[in-house]
């Protein structure tokens, strides 16, 4: 449901809600009861559902993440302009989609892993108003990046299963599919968003 | 005439759910990990509680 809808949902929800309440002798009648029931039970907790999957899609929004300023030069490093840049090449080649650049690479592609991130995204909400914010380059992640993640687009791509690199050693192809030769922190595509390096880099565009 | 009690129930009860409502509606309007935080630690608490209010005076 588009959000424009979702607002004008809630907003015909509450108008209803708050009438009967103004007008609460109508319920005295059949009809009025059953107007009560619709606008004090059904629609709310309907309107309720429906803002609550919009707030869970916005969750997972470029836009969403980078409104903390802690994060704000994360945002910046998606447009260094050095393909090497595993984060910038991705976004500014649309590999992965742009408005959703860092829900993408950052859920865990496992079940539950949706509602890890949400709960993590709770965590970094508790710190950033509750507890000592830290520098944006001592942010690290919680348990070393994942091959999981990158496998979901490119196992069974060609650049991936036929690139001379990922192939030069028996077995090596088979080592990283199963995680334990990591793709960012094994020295092969280990430049990520490098924030501490962000004052010398040039950029493809104005960051936003 | 004094209203009566299930009535006092249904129009608090309708109070509640409407601030609820006009909380998340606000909170839907910008896109802010606060604003989710707004919708359910203020919005659906309030409309719970209307909710519950309303109900209760179904039965009582």
């Amino acid at each position: 449901m588009p959000a424009s809808a979702i607002l004008l949902f809630c907003l015909g929800a509450a108008l209803i809600a708050l009438f009967v309440g103004f007008r609460v002798h109508f319920t005295r009648s059949r009809e009025g009861k059953m107007l009560a029931f619709v606008a004090l039970f059904a629609l709310p907790v309907m309107a309720a559902w429906t803002g609550f999957s919009e707030h869970m899609d916005r969750a997972e929004s470029t836009k969403f993440c980078l409104s903390c300023h802690v994060m704000g030069d994360f945002g910046k490093t998606l447009y260094i302009d050095d393909p090497s840049f595993i984060p910038a090449a991705h976004f500014q080649n649309n590999r992965i989609p742009r408005d959703h650049a860092c829900y993408t690479c950052h859920t865990d592609y496992a079940m539950f892993g949706s509602v890890r991130a949400k709960i993590r995204g709770m965590h970094h909400l508790q710190v950033q108003y509750f507890g000592t914010v830290p520098k944006p380059e001592d942010i690290k992640l919680y348990q070393p990046f994942n091959n999981r993640e990158c496998l979901h687009c490119h196992l069974g791509a060609r650049t991936f299963e036929q690139a001379s690199a990922h192939t030069k050693t028996p077995g090596q192809l088979d080592t990283i599919k199963s995680n334990k030769l990591s793709c960012v922190s094994s020295g092969c595509h280990e430049f990520v968003h490098n924030v501490a390096s962000l004052k010398d880099d040039t950029f493809w565009k104005e960051t936003p | 005439m004094e209203t009566p009690v299930v009535e006092r129930r249904i129009r608090w009860a309708s109070f509640l759910i409407g601030a609820g409502l006009l909380i998340q509606l606000g909170s839907l309007l910008v896109v802010h990990p606060l604003a989710f935080v707004a919708f359910l630690m203020l919005g659906c608490p309030l409309m719970a509680a209307g909710i519950v209010l309303y109900l209760l005076s179904l039965v009582s």
